[in-house]
């Protein structure tokens, strides 16, 4: 195995850097008046996420130390534990906004469905890349049956993690096979399961209505005040720290909705520089998947590539009401310590795989 | 440990260009909406964000020729509720409903309806208001603002017109110059977060509410006041059901008083007086017997103004016309020779004169003197149907006058095919259609100010609130509809009307005036009831002021030559000198 070594990838850490810095700036000025009237101090949530972006970098800072190949072998004891986690919370979660999601130990508390993505990002690589090429058909079919377990756990109570977790299985495993047709019926075969899964119940459609005319549902509200904020901020916004839709307007501005007070507070610009920073990070993945000195390596990039670009695109996608409202959050900036804290590791996977390069 | 082959890294890079794709059109869809579709969520944002308390702009004065002022305004405050800021709501009912008297019960709709922010009371004292505000009750606002004044109450009141709640004309040049009047009223726009509180650093933005500009009118302040004392005295004395007397420039149109006694309060203007209950109700309190509609139909009467929205018969005074048709058409000269017996037969009617005996045998200018019917009868017939109403035409009568007023009467006049010589007879000495008498007086001024005619008016000028002129009246003024010597000759002629005719009771020594009377009997004729009235101008060379005063159903005596030309002598008497019209003889 001809393996060059040498030193993580530096524009990868310096974007993700300023991401998290650029995370942290907004966060604060979109979570300041929550904080304030719910907890009486404007710092209440940036002083949470300052800690779990402290062990996320932390991690981040250990795991790229690593050499990624450990981890083929822990692959499958890491995600039988994402799926006992993924259980426990549904028997002894904490529930909040009426859905369980958490785990408490002690102060902390923990989303477990956030543990699951890179778990099973591991899990595909270690075992897409022990598998005989030659058996690639029933591949498709065994990855599959590994990853419905925990998409159907996560999936109970975390709709949209779940898709997300699923979506990553589906690039990971259309990376691994040559074929492009199958993945085709595959897309094709699932928006047919969507069409038939919408129209079962009058609800789902409902959801649809939502999205075709925000403005004369009542559960429009989020998405038509999200609106509101975008258009308010025009070409350069109404400056940092100056939004009024976050003054309980737009929902939880620091969460699912936080990018479109980012398009109020900064404009145009500012979120179109946003956006090309996350595009400059999966460019980054994707030269460091490439280069990867083996499958293993280059699945794992992959499939954080994956996973970032699935979510900044439904996110954006959601918030400029493009797809019906579902609660993803964007990565990085959105208010989450359990995010944050994986976000980070997987960069450190993947700083720790920039390492490593084909000679 | 497999290693990646080239189809690996191909969907690699087929990802990474499929995210890269819709990245970039999420881009696109993200410039859609912050450039083309910004404005308009913009604005909804805006709406949303904003709360909005209005400013009432000060309505603009109006003065009087001497700049008296005759419209005014006063602070007086507004109080609003905003629900979400109320602490202690029962304390708020209670004060308000205290301070404001009104029923808790209202106060508490108000108080409890969930808005933004809701009007609780308007137009209360500036005492009242502050001492609300004192109470410092949290979600309870008093804004001040402004609400009309007159000075002089019923002065002019069916002229100058009254405003209502939001300080809009609702009668009168009040109306009229709306425009020039109202201003702008500014706005308090407060930014608010989701739950309603304003945001205490983006402070208060204030669109400063312009003011109105002044209307300076025609209407002297003392004339008027003249007017309506000799109005009403006469309506005493008379027992009249109301007087009108309307004073104007014949020269330009400008009138200087125009008064329907009884006149009303302006600042209590929705409170009945008495002598405008409809018959059949009683009289003891005025207005709380009456409801709805029948009360607003009395309102409505109160508030007319019979100069200008009544039509009446005019009678003799329109005899004015006829004459003066008769001499521009050259049918008749003032030495033409006529005959009285009393009565004049037109086809098969007898049409009698005033004079049961007859006036005799008489000149035109006799004719005149003595308001003999058979003379106008006579001369109505000459002029022909045909003439007579192109007459009518050229003296503006078929027209309104074009006052600034609004609610003008159109004249009501026979359709000219319908027109016999009988009728023509009637029309001849002004009965059988209907005039205004503000019209009447437009029509005299211009016959006897040399022939062009006016357009009676009240707007003189509007100016900025520091007197500046912005704008200068101009009136359609000087349209010729007689020559100047007929003018000459129907100056001359009624002044003899009052040097020695029926008039006389108008007389003023030293003083030249022309005029003449009338006495109508109004519809249905069996009712007995009469109008009479007297119109006057002078000097009777060079007329400078020109007065008409009606009389309606006065009791007694009620001949116009009687009772009506007294008061416009009075009038003269007391106005001539004070515009400055020396007595003939007198040394300037």
């Amino acid at each position: 195995m001809r393996t060059k070594q040498g030193k993580p990838d530096g524009f990868l850490l310096a974007a993700v850097l300023f991401l998290t810095v650029f995370g942290m700036v907004v966060l604060y000025s979109m979570s300041a008046y929550n904080g304030r009237v719910r907890f009486g101090d404007s710092a209440y949530y940036f002083k949470k996420q300052l800690f779990a972006l402290a062990l996320g970098l932390a991690a981040m800072y250990g795991v790229s130390c690593m050499d990624y190949h450990v981890l083929q072998k822990l692959s499958v004891p890491a995600y039988l534990l994402s799926l006992v986690l993924s259980g426990a919370v549904l028997l002894f979660g904490d529930a909040y906004n009426g859905s369980r999601r958490w785990l408490s130990i002690g102060p902390l508390s923990f989303q477990p469905a956030e543990y699951a993505k890179p778990a099973v990002i591991l899990l595909l690589a270690g075992f897409v890349s022990r598998v005989d090429r030659k058996k690639s058909g029933r591949m498709i079919a065994a990855v599959m049956l590994m990853v419905l377990p925990i998409v159907g756990l996560v999936g109970t109570n975390n709709l949209s993690t779940a898709v997300i977790i699923l979506g990553i299985a589906v690039l990971m495993i259309f990376i691994s096979n040559p074929r492009y047709l199958p993945f085709l019926w595959i897309v094709l075969a699932g928006s047919g399961f969507l069409g038939i899964f919408l129209s079962l119940e009058a609800y789902r459609l409902e959801r649809l209505a939502i999205w075709r005319n925000p403005e004369l549902y009542e559960k429009g509200f989020q998405t038509v005040q999200g609106l509101y904020a975008i258009g308010s901020g025009g070409l350069f916004g109404r400056g940092l720290g100056n939004s009024l839709q976050k003054l309980g307007f737009v929902p939880e501005a620091q969460n699912d909705m936080i990018f479109s007070v980012i398009c109020e507070e900064l404009g145009l610009f500012g979120a179109l520089l946003l956006m090309l920073l996350f595009l400059l990070l999966i460019w980054r993945f994707m030269v460091i998947a490439t280069h990867a000195p083996d499958l293993f390596g280059s699945l794992i990039a992959a499939g954080i590539m994956g996973h970032i670009a699935i979510q900044v695109i439904l996110n954006v996608a959601v918030v400029t009401n493009t797809i019906p409202n579902t609660g993803i959050t964007l990565p990085f900036v959105s208010y989450g310590g359990t995010s944050v804290l994986f976000l980070l590791s997987e960069m450190g996977l993947a700083l720790s795989v920039s390492r490593y390069s084909r000679t | 440990m497999q290693k990646t082959r080239p189809f690996h890294r191909r969907k690699i890079v087929v990802i990474f260009l499929g995210c890269a794709l819709a990245l970039v059109l999420l881009g696109i869809r993200l410039a859609h909406l912050m450039i083309a579709e910004s404005e308009h969520y913009a604005t909804l944002a805006e709406d949303l964000h904003e709360r909005e308390r209005s400013i009432k702009a000060a309505r603009g004065r109006i003065l009087d020729r001497g700049g008296n002022v005759l419209a005014d305004n006063r602070t007086v405050c507004t109080v609003s509720v905003i629900h979400s800021q109320i602490e202690d709501p029962e304390r708020v009912i209670e004060t308000l409903s205290r301070e404001l008297e009104l029923p808790e019960e209202t106060v508490r709709k108000r108080v409890e309806k969930v808005s933004s922010i809701e009007r609780v009371r308007q137009n209360v004292d500036k005492e009242t208001g502050d001492r609300i505000r004192n109470c410092n009750l949290a979600g309870v606002k008093v804004d001040e603002d402004y609400r009309r004044y007159y000075p002089f109450g019923s002065m002019a009141s069916k002229v100058l017109g009254f405003t209502g709640g939001d300080n809009q004309g609702i009668i009168g040049l009040e109306v009229e110059y709306e425009e020039e009047l109202s201003g702008t009223p500014g706005k308090i726009l407060t930014l608010t977060d989701a739950r309603g509180v304003e945001l205490a650093d983006t402070g208060e933005s204030r669109e400063e509410p312009v003011p109105g500009n002044d209307l300076v009118i025609s209407l002297d302040y003392n004339i008027q006041k003249y007017a309506e004392q000799a109005a009403y005295q006469v309506m005493e004395q008379k027992q009249a059901d109301s007087v009108s007397i309307l004073i104007m420039n014949p020269k330009n149109g400008e009138i200087y008083a125009m008064t329907n006694v009884p006149e009303f309060d302006l600042n209590d203007p929705y409170t009945l007086l008495p002598q405008y209950m409809p018959e059949g109700t009683a009289q003891s309190a005025a207005g709380s017997t009456l409801r709805g509609e029948a009360l607003q139909d009395a309102l409505n009467r109160m508030w007319r103004n019979g100069c200008i929205n009544d039509t009446y018969e005019p009678g003799s005074t329109f005899k004015i016309i006829t004459a003066s048709a008769g001499l521009e058409a050259g049918v008749v000269t003032p030495q033409d020779s006529f005959s009285c017996p009393g009565y004049r037969m037109v086809e098969d009617r007898r049409i009698r004169c005033h004079k049961v005996g007859g006036h005799g045998t008489e000149t035109f200018a006799q004719g005149i003197q003595n308001s003999c019917n058979p003379v106008f009868i006579e001369v109505g017939l000459r002029l022909g149907i045909d003439r007579y109403f192109a007459y009518f035409d050229q003296f503006g009568l078929n027209e309104k006058t074009g006052i600034d007023l609004p609610g003008e009467a159109a004249t009501i006049m026979h359709k000219k095919e319908n027109v016999g010589q009988v009728e023509l007879a009637t029309i001849s000495f002004g009965q059988s259609f209907q005039i205004t008498p503000v019209q009447l007086a437009a029509t005299v001024s211009s016959i006897v100010n040399g022939g062009t005619r006016v357009t009676p008016h009240f707007g003189v000028s509007v100016r900025a609130n520091d007197g500046a002129l912005l704008k200068l009246y101009q009136y359609d003024d000087g349209r010729r509809i007689l020559s100047e010597e007929t003018s000459e000759q129907m100056r001359g002629l009624l002044e003899q009307v009052v040097d020695g005719g029926s008039g006389k009771n108008a007389y003023i020594e030293g003083y030249r005036i022309g005029g003449k009377t009338a006495t109508s009997e109004t519809l249905p004729r069996s009712a007995n009831k009469y109008i009479s009235s007297f119109i006057g101008f002078a000097p009777a060379d060079d007329p400078q002021v020109l007065g008409l005063c009606i009389i309606n159903n006065p009791q007694g005596v009620y001949y116009g030559g009687t009772i009506a030309a007294p008061v416009i002598r009075g009038m003269f008497e007391n106005i001539l000198p004070y515009l400055g019209i020396r007595k003939e003889g007198d040394q300037p």
